[in-house]
């Protein structure tokens, strides 16, 4: 081969690798297009259903089957389907996606065998070559995995999704939040304050929440009262957002898989029958025993007094939230407070639209608030891993967050657009123009990360279950606190 | 074409039928060795899908009850525990809170339900009702709506502060009850559900059953001079002693396993802050798959197992006591 052929090849050799690669480049989610079924399993509206339909568009080879349930049989239907994977090796089997609740976190933090660890995995280019198809959609680089995303992230709601030994086993999807919705036709109407910083400077602490909740029912008529009228939908609400606000709850993070159960540690508590369900008399001394025993935390005692207290003071309607009753009321006037995460705003406008402008937004007593809050996982099972994770970065990715803000109203748990102007500036009509994104935005920088111990959904639902007791005054606090320590005896058995 | 039709001739004798080459050679055993090997294939469907889905979850349920199982747990799935999940059953006071409700919601749903249905039979088989056909269908129309359709609609009517049936109550005056709270009210709910469900189908049942009665029986009731609530005192009632015992089997059973209605009334898989909407069966529900303890869910249905049989037994001497009555 003489020197000149020997150049010509090199070029044409050159030649066709740079336009090859070219090609590849150009068209890299063509050329490895095989069609992928993601399936997704999440309850509520975790998912939006028109983002979905967006990432079609970007995405023509992928096809998301959206399953949804209700939360506790969504987490059932996880547990049978890891149950397959760890007991028969199963793998393929759905979900490829699951979203878990926070409440659920810190049980499935202790079968970390049913998740990927995300950051073994490594987005691929598909979204980066699709990126040029959709303006909106924001560029999602190859290779990221779960460290190198983490820094998007609000700390705190990361950590929700973070195991013992740092694996990263869940993406934040929104970020709850927690302030107060009010009625500002009906405060004027009791002569309380309508402007949203007068009512927040009402209530500072939850004191002086129930101590404005008591104004504003000396103003209620006595028929109203019979009716059922009252200042806030359910006093039950109180409990989760001050239990909420402290940093921790049930359970000690002790370094282990579930954490130290706070129960029956210490404090004085009476000791009970079983059978009679009354408290002891000590035979010799006669007098009532007492023993160590409730939940070692100031926070949950706080929070179960300060729910107590409001429930005495009639301050509630003891509507159930998401029953028919609770829908009604919303546009009736029933209630003139809900604590609301940033979420709810949407639910209020779908079930009272007539009431806009009504509505107003404020703080919420005692600090910043969150309520609840949704990882994104990737089942150890899932055959489609990289479609999964490629499409969960696009999805929580802030830019399509700051859409599903826009649209739906879910708070982004993206810290980078924190001081987007579309987020800080955005205001919302049928809450009297209030400044939402920055209201909220206030609240849940406030929040420090809160650990999640293995029982807590059953724990919480025990308490839950006894604060509906002594509303219902089927018992008293006391008679209903005893129950509770039976039920958590079993509950933690 | 000719060697064609040659073959197609001369394949019987190539290929001759297995059936028809035994058939001569040893008749009278044909058909019944017929029956004997290939019953077997007509019967496998059933008896494949009896192993899978009847005989097996029997017999893995069984092996449950006595274990403590944990199905996410990598090394030690399975622990025998022997009776404990029995004793923890019989030890926890849930269990006898949905054995007393599962109970009092079966008695307030299956005796008005059968009166009513009675009742309604009664009328529709009457000689002079036009559109019998109409009124039939209406009966059964409640009985193909969904469970939980019927459950949310009635939840709306059972509604503490804007339900209809409230409404009605606060107009005469009286206090608001509150239908999911109130241990009672909640399983007057509940029954009121199931009766509405069932009330028809049940009806259809009594018809069918009372036009089965002679007419002549009725025709000399008359001439005795019995009016219409003695012809059906005396002769409507006893003629449909055996429906009646039909029904209420029937109606036990589909009674200890009420599940949906009282789950979507009390919204709560647990059944409601004291327990007052559990039923065994969410009981069952709730431990296994809620509180993941599959052994106490596997003992529970045993234990459900056991009081059906009790039941059973009681139905069956009850039903022979009358059917000897009826010899006397």
């Amino acid at each position: 081969m003489s020197k000149k052929k020997f150049n010509r090849a090199v070029a044409a050799a050159a030649l066709i690798a740079t336009v090859g690669s070219g090609l590849l480049l150009a068209t890299p989610a063509r050329a490895t297009a095989t069609p992928v079924t993601l399936t997704i399993w999440t309850f509520g509206d975790v998912i939006e259903p028109a983002m979905l339909r967006a990432y079609k568009v970007i995405h023509p080879e992928v096809t998301i089957a959206l399953k949804k349930a209700d939360l506790d049989p969504s987490m059932t239907n996880l547990t049978t389907s890891c149950a397959a994977y760890v007991q028969s090796h199963r793998v393929g089997s759905p979900p490829d996606i699951a979203a878990v609740e926070v409440s659920y976190s810190g049980y499935w933090r202790a079968y970390p065998q049913c998740f990927t660890d995300l950051r073994t995995l490594n987005t691929s280019s598909a979204n980066a070559a699709a990126q040029s198809l959709v303006a909106s959609s924001s560029n999602i680089a190859a290779g990221l995995n779960a460290t190198d995303i983490k820094p998007n992230y609000l700390p705190w709601r990361w950590e929700q999704g973070v195991g013992y030994n740092d694996s990263v086993l869940g993406l934040p999807t929104d970020v709850g939040g927690l302030e107060v919705a009010y009625r500002s036709d009906l405060f004027k109407k009791a002569g309380l304050p309508t402007d949203r910083a007068k009512v927040s400077a009402l209530w500072p602490t939850w004191d002086k929440f129930i101590a404005t909740g008591k104004k504003y029912m000396t103003k209620v008529s006595a028929a109203d009262k019979k009716k059922g009228i009252g200042f806030i939908d359910n006093v039950g609400t109180i409990y989760a957002a001050s239990m909420n606000q402290g940093t921790y709850k049930y359970y000690k993070n002790n370094g282990t898989d579930a954490g130290q159960l706070l129960y029956k540690v210490k404090g004085k508590m009476p000791v009970y029958d079983a059978k009679t369900k009354k408290q002891k008399i000590d035979p010799k001394t006669k007098k009532p025993m007492f023993t160590t025993g409730w939940i070692l935390n100031p926070n949950i005692t706080k929070a179960w007094d300060y729910t107590i207290k409001a429930n005495d003071a009639g301050i509630g309607t003891r509507i159930g939230q998401y029953t028919s009753d609770w829908n009604v009321g919303m546009t009736k006037g029933t209630f003139a407070t809900i604590l609301a995460p940033a979420w709810m705003m949407d639910y209020i406008k779908g079930q009272a639209p007539t009431t806009k402008g009504k509505w107003d937004i404020a703080d919420l007593p005692g600090g910043g608030g969150n309520q609840g809050g949704t990882q994104l996982t990737i089942p150890a099972w899932s055959a489609n891993k990289q479609a999964a994770w490629d499409f969960m970065n696009w999805y929580l990715a802030p830019q399509q967050q700051l859409t599903v803000f826009k649209t739906y109203g879910l708070f982004p748990s993206t810290k980078s657009i924190y001081n987007d102007p579309a987020l800080v500036n955005y205001k919302d009509p049928f809450f009297n123009n209030a400044p939402v994104g920055k209201i909220y935005l206030t609240g849940i920088q406030k929040l420090k990360p809160i650990f999640e111990g293995k029982l807590e959904r059953a724990i919480d639902q025990a308490i839950g279950a006894g604060l509906g007791r002594v509303a219902a005054k089927k018992q008293t606090s006391l008679q209903s606190q005893i129950q509770v320590l039976v039920d958590l005896d079993k509950a933690t058995k | 074409m000719a060697d064609i039709a040659t073959k197609e001739r001369s394949r019987p004798k190539a290929a001759p039928s297995p059936w028809k080459q035994k058939r001569p050679k040893k008749p009278g055993t044909g058909v019944a060795s017929l029956n004997g090997k290939w019953g077997y294939l007509f019967v496998a469907p059933f008896i494949g899908m009896f192993l899978i889905f009847g005989l097996f979850p029997v017999a893995y349920s069984t092996k449950l009850a006595f274990y403590k199982y944990d199905p996410l747990s990598l090394d030690q799935a399975w622990s025998w525990v022997g009776l404990q999940n029995f004793k923890d059953i019989l030890a926890d006071e849930t269990f006898w809170i949905s054995l007393g409700n599962t109970f009092e919601i079966w008695a307030l749903s299956t005796f008005p339900q059968m009166i009513l249905a009675i009742g309604f039979a009664a009328i529709l088989r009457n000689r002079f009702l036009r559109g019998k056909t109409f009124w039939r269908t209406i009966l059964l129309v409640p009985n193909i709506t969904s469970v939980i359709a019927v459950a949310i609609i009635f939840g709306q009517l059972f509604g503490r502060d804007y339900g209809m049936i409230n409404s009605v109550i606060g107009f005469f005056g009286f206090p608001h009850i509150d239908f999911v709270e109130n241990s009672f009210a909640s399983h007057v709910a509940v029954a009121a559900m199931i009766t509405w469900r069932w009330v028809g189908y049940n009806s259809l049942i009594f018809l069918a059953s009372m036009l089965a009665i002679p007419d002549d029986l009725y025709e000399s009731a008359s001439l005795d001079g019995a009016g219409a609530w003695k012809q059906f005192r005396y002769v409507t009632l006893p003629g449909l002693r055996n429906t009646i015992t039909f029904v209420l089997i029937v109606g036990t059973i589909g009674g200890l396993q009420v599940y949906a209605e009282p789950l979507t009334l009390a919204g709560t898989n647990d059944g409601g802050s004291s327990h007052q909407l559990s039923t065994l069966t969410m009981y069952l529900f709730n431990e296994s798959f809620i509180n993941i303890r599959y052994g106490h869910g596997a003992a529970i249905g045993i234990l459900i197992t056991i009081i059906v049989l009790i039941i059973s037994l009681i139905n069956f001497i009850v039903t022979r006591r009358v059917a000897s009555e009826d010899k006397k």
